[in-house]
């Protein structure tokens, strides 16, 4: 049933665009069946594959260092009172902060290559992972750690067996904030100075006016974000196998 | 006292970066001792043509934001209480939220123009997603007892949603706001730096190509300040108004 809502909806959205198209658009949009065609044009070409495997190449690093690293400090944080009250009012009082003002120095260090990408993204997965760790490790029901304790488990099993799990569905939420962020950082870095990946493709295209290049590169990010969301979306269903995952 | 140890973090990094400038290993572009990104903090502050940038980004972080509250707290109080606008809305919502908003600027620049209104436009898309779609679970999930008694007790539909609903969802209605206030002030700086000829994000990148490296860390000074600034305000607002549940100011 939703799923065919879901259908009809996308349906009638496309099937609205065309005749409004054909009833006459300004020329920088173009009708769904144009952009179909452009992007499967574009599939049987090496460059979008290129620019899309470079893309992902600072994307997924960025994410996955920020993201392991914001875990294992929110869970240090979230169990430790001394790390928590080091750690947790500095983390708080950046979090506003945004990040991205920092590529221009991480430029200047680490040069204007991938590093600087994939660390201003790292940076940027950090803070949604790290709260929710530290959230989910603080929310465990203390009956829990006592009936642990009491059955005589040891402190790094507590941790393992007791808290880890139950920080798990937070952390879960954290990491798709994280992701989401990650794809959106990686755009900006790419259209702020780049020489491939998608976000400079789709420059290259808007200075150069070639709007079925735009397109399909906003399919394409668009598709890539998607397919990540619903990537992460089994992972956690089959680790959170034993919890009601409430859409 | 509890800030104490959290002081003595920042002021150890503080403290390497200074020594960092010192030390002459590094090429003083790279590392500006503190005094000079002070003096040129100073500088920006009494400056009126400075303060006007900052008041440019301003306008167009709340701009959006503003538009996005309004009709995202809308859009999420009708879904929440119709089924119906949920069934309709909420694969529209969920099904987009994982794509970067960002990737239709380069569209919205020949929609609206390369001026403030495609910036605006898309911090207000990008600002919606968490608002809608915290509105939405706020509103739906409206403690059942509560409606039933109130409709014991005779109350109108009109007066049901403004003395039960509303209250009741206002929580999640800052907390959508919570999440989408950083997202304006993240979309207008990278939208500042990709196109523009105004804002702290401009001035941000002009800074830097004129090799201007402590200029460059005091304006990132002053977004830093704005980001903060603006979280607090809203900390204080909803506390104000949400008085019967404040939030956990633990750390917040």
């Amino acid at each position: 049933m939703n799923f065919f809502v879901k259908g009809a909806w996308l349906a009638a959205l496309l099937v609205a665009w065309q005749l409004l198209w054909m009833g006459g658009l300004p020329s920088y949009v173009l009708s769904p069946l144009q952009i179909a065609t452009d992007f499967f044009t574009a599939l049987g070409s090496q460059e979008l594959y290129v620019h899309a495997g470079t893309s992902l190449l600072r994307a997924l690093p960025g994410f996955a260092i920020g993201s392991a690293l914001g875990v294992a400090l929110g869970l240090a944080a979230g169990v430790s009172r001394g790390f928590d009250e080091t750690l947790s009012p500095v983390i708080f009082l950046t979090y506003p902060v945004p990040k991205i003002v920092m590529l221009p120095l991480f430029m200047l260090w680490f040069g204007i290559g991938d590093v600087s990408k994939i660390l201003i993204i790292a940076l940027a997965c950090f803070y949604p992972t790290f709260i929710n760790a530290y959230y989910g490790a603080r929310v465990t029901p203390t009956i829990l750690v006592w009936s642990a304790l009491n059955m005589g488990a040891g402190r790094w099993r507590i941790f393992r067996g007791v808290v880890v799990p139950s920080a798990l569905p937070l952390i879960f939420a954290g990491l798709r904030v994280s992701l989401a962020l990650s794809f959106i950082v990686m755009f900006a870095t790419e259209m702020i100075n780049s020489r491939s990946g998608l976000g400079h493709l789709i420059q290259v295209a808007e200075s150069s006016l070639r709007f079925d290049l735009m397109y399909v590169s906003l399919v394409t990010i668009a598709i890539l974000g998607y397919a990540g969301d619903r990537l992460l979306r089994a992972a956690r269903h089959r680790v959170l196998r034993w919890q009601e995952v409430a859409e | 006292m509890r800030l104490l140890r959290p002081m003595l973090l920042i002021a150890c990094v503080l403290a390497a970066w200074e020594l960092a400038a010192r030390s002459g290993l590094w090429n003083p572009l790279l590392f500006p001792s503190l005094v000079k990104i002070a003096y040129e903090l100073g500088l920006f502050l009494i400056q009126p043509a400075r303060l006007m940038e900052a008041w440019v980004s301003l306008y167009r972080a709340l701009g959006g934001f503003a538009l996005a509250a309004l009709a995202g707290v809308l859009l999420g109080m009708l879904m929440g209480r119709s089924a119906r606008v949920a069934e309709l809305l909420d694969p529209l919502f969920s099904g987009t939220y994982a794509v970067p908003k960002l990737a239709l600027f380069p569209i919205f620049i020949f929609v609206f123009g390369i001026g403030s209104l495609s910036k605006v436009a898309l911090i207000f898309l990008e600002c919606l997603y968490p608002i809608v779609i915290v509105t939405y679970h706020g509103a739906r999930d409206v403690n059942r007892v509560f409606l039933w008694s109130a409709q014991n007790m005779g109350a109108s539909r009109a007066q049901i949603l403004r003395r039960v609903v509303l209250p009741a969802t206002v929580p999640f209605i800052f907390a959508g706001y919570r999440v989408a206030l950083p997202v304006a002030m993240i979309v207008v700086v990278i939208t500042e730096m990709i196109s523009s000829a105004d804002g702290l994000g401009y001035l941000v990148i002009y800074s830097l190509s004129s090799l201007k490296t402590d200029r460059m860390l005091a304006v990132v000074i002053v977004i830093s300040l704005l980001g903060l600034a603006l979280d607090r305000a809203l900390v204080f607002l909803r506390n104000r108004l949400v008085y019967w549940d404040r939030l956990d100011t633990y750390y917040v």
